[in-house]
């Protein structure tokens, strides 16, 4: 179990954590999503022993591992850009922990190779032993640094954006792979990414971070259905914002009453989330008027584009691609099925 | 019918080998090769190739037994083995602490680096001679270093470590803007990866920094070797130039040159040539095998 208390770490005057507690389940798979400057990045390197922070603490299986380097601490971390060793053949690289042991705990060379073929085997790079980094495409670099990281059999893996430079397709397929891996070996694994779709995909929880604050922590769908903030709301899934007035527990949209629950909130103007998919056409005409804009389709519906009310607002909803698609130009009625409302940021 | 036969043909003719490889698949997509290529050639033989055959005529003038007399005279034998041992010292010592130097420039941020990084140029701006005569003035056994040196018993000045110490300081510059650029291009997260995976500091540096590091390294090392052995203006004044002792190649040259030995001198100049292109090549060679092993 890993866990860190009340971590806070700053770059001259720039505050990259603030105050993070978080506590890591033995076996979990777990998000560190954020846009970048979020200090997601740096929150991983303080749990490698790769950064340092200024308050806090950090603890492996109760342990105080705060001062502990990198070395000692037994992690496996994969690099953005993979940072493999490029004058040393993809064996040599995965065999690289092994070798620079002390020598009392060093195995045999043979070992230490018949080990680096293992987990070729195990990232599926078999007969690729020989070759160079520079001769491996972006998807096979990736997974020799991930064989890199596991020679030296860690309890925690760390990786730090992992799909960041790979295309669409390799990166799918590579995801499905590493969680299959994750369950696989046992393992405890942490990874950065600033992609909310892969967070969702991959994740057994994800902890959102924003300026160096958790914004939130939660399952997949708890951050999905019910985020916290704002923040939140905005950053993870497709989101469409409406500037709203809040009074007497209702939301007002351009003086229009909309039928949505608000609780806690104070009179006055507010913001009112709602996911694409969180919208439907209303028959009898009543509604928000959108004026069609763009359509295309995504998967098994429209995604209709267009200014809400002449108000300039741009937003998305998805409608069903059984129904004709409204046509551009058009303005259609459509009624909020599932939103939230947020105090304006700074006023909470 | 006869299209099919046609194609058929064609497939056969793709699959025989080309009996004459055709002019046009041999072009390549940079343009300007004819012109360009033309132009280093003549260039090179103009300012090198030119002066250096005329150079070899001559000492071929002297016909076999002779150039060997004079060129392997036990003067010249001793002068050749000072300046190669001087440089090679000289470039050795430089590897390491020109290493220092571009890593400190490269690492770290510190007031008046600019400053220290512009001083690092100087010995290739500073005419030789004041540098020569600067450090015998210091490295004289009078002077502000030597006077602490002598006595210790060191000598610096007119011994071939005060020559090494002309050639550390005519060879730094080679040495530290060779490595900069290339030490800048490692990437720190390579290190820290070297960390993670269990690697102590000098592992670090020596498994992954240095072999990153050594075509440029090696390529500082020729520049400075190569200086060091043709180094004639900075050297003649702190080597005190006694025969056998600490008496340059080139410092012979000049001499056998000023006694009208215009024979002499070239056959000593045609050997220093000769081992110092070996030289060269065979630290090219190496470089080549380093690098290949990093793009393969």
């Amino acid at each position: 179990m890993i866990s860190l208390h009340n971590i806070s770490k700053s770059f001259g005057t720039f505050a990259a954590l603030h105050d993070i507690d978080l506590t890591v389940r033995d076996g979990e798979f777990l998000a560190l999503l954020g846009p970048s400057g979020s200090g997601k990045t740096t929150l991983l390197r303080i749990i490698a022993g790769l950064a340092f922070p200024d308050e806090g603490q950090v603890r492996f299986n109760g342990e105080d591992v705060t001062d502990l380097p990198v070395a000692e601490r037994k992690v496996g971390f994969v690099f953005q850009q993979y940072a493999l060793f490029r004058h040393m053949s993809v064996l040599d690289n995965v065999g690289f922990g092994l070798s620079v042991r002390p020598r009392a705990q060093r195995p045999a060379k043979a070992r230490i190779r018949a080990r680096a073929r293992e987990l070729l085997d195990l990232v599926q790079l078999d007969g690729l032993g020989d070759r160079y980094p520079a001769q491996l495409s972006g998807g096979q670099q990736q997974r020799v640094a991930l064989a890199r990281a596991l020679a030296v059999e860690p309890q925690l893996l760390l990786l730090d954006e992992p799909f960041g430079a790979l295309d669409a397709k390799v990166r799918k397929e590579l995801r499905r792979w590493l969680r299959q891996l994750h369950e696989q070996m046992g393992l405890t694994s942490i990874f950065v990414t600033h992609d909310q779709e892969e967070a969702l995909e991959l994740a057994d929880r994800v902890v959102v971070l924003d300026r160096g604050v958790i914004e939130q922590i939660g399952t997949p769908e708890e951050v999905y259905m019910a985020p916290r903030s704002g923040f939140v709301s905005g950053f993870v899934g497709d989101c469409n914002s409406l500037p709203v007035t809040v009074s007497g527990g209702r939301a007002e949209f351009d003086g229009q009453p909309l039928d949505v629950a608000v609780e806690r909130l104070r009179d006055g103007p507010a913001r009112l989330d709602f996911r694409p998919h969180d919208a439907a056409v209303s028959a009898n005409g009543h509604g928000l008027p959108l004026h069609v804009s763009g359509v295309y389709r995504r998967g098994g519906c429209w995604r209709v584009e267009g200014a809400v009310n002449g108000s300039g607002q741009i937003i998305e909803i998805d409608l069903d691609a059984d129904q004709p698609a409204p046509r551009l130009g058009s303005q259609i009625a459509f009624s909020i099925t599932r939103a939230r409302v947020f105090a304006e940021e700074g006023t909470q | 019918m006869e299209i099919a036969l046609s194609s058929q043909l064609q497939m056969q003719a793709a699959v025989a080998p080309p009996r004459k490889r055709h002019r046009r698949s041999r072009k390549s997509i940079v343009p300007g090769f004819g012109l360009t290529m033309g132009f280093t050639v003549a260039w090179l033989s103009l300012i090198v190739l030119i002066p250096l055959s005329a150079l070899f005529l001559r000492a071929a003038g002297l016909g076999w037994s002779e150039f060997l007399a004079v060129g392997f005279s036990e003067r010249a034998i001793a002068a050749y083995r000072i300046s190669f041992a001087t440089a090679f010292a000289a470039a050795a010592l430089n590897g390491v602490f020109g290493l220092l130097t571009a890593w400190v420039f490269v690492r770290y941020e510190f007031p008046g680096k600019r400053v220290l990084n512009a001083m690092v140029d100087l010995p290739f701006a500073l005419p030789t001679a004041v540098a020569g005569i600067a450090l015998t003035a210091l490295y004289s056994p009078n002077g502000w270093i030597g006077r602490f040196l002598e006595p210790l018993g060191i000598k610096v000045a007119y011994t071939p470590v005060g020559i090494t110490i002309a050639l550390i300081f005519i060879g730094l510059p080679f040495i530290v803007r060779s490595v900069e650029p290339v030490l800048a291009d490692v990437r720190v997260d390579v290190e820290d990866a070297a960390l993670s995976l269990g690697a102590r500091p000098l592992q670090v540096f020596v498994r992954v920094i240095l072999p990153a590091i050594l075509p440029a390294l090696l390529t500082g090392f020729a520049l400075a070797l190569a200086r060091g052995i043709g180094e004639y203006g900075s050297v003649i004044f702190i080597a005190g130039n006694m025969p056998f002792k600490s008496e340059i190649a080139p410092l012979l040259i000049v001499t056998e040159l000023e006694q009208y030995e215009y024979g002499a001198a070239t056959a000593i100049a045609t050997v220093l040539l000769l081992a110092s292109f070996a030289m060269l090549l065979l630290i090219n060679g190496i470089q080549v095998w380093t690098r290949k092993r990093m793009d393969p």
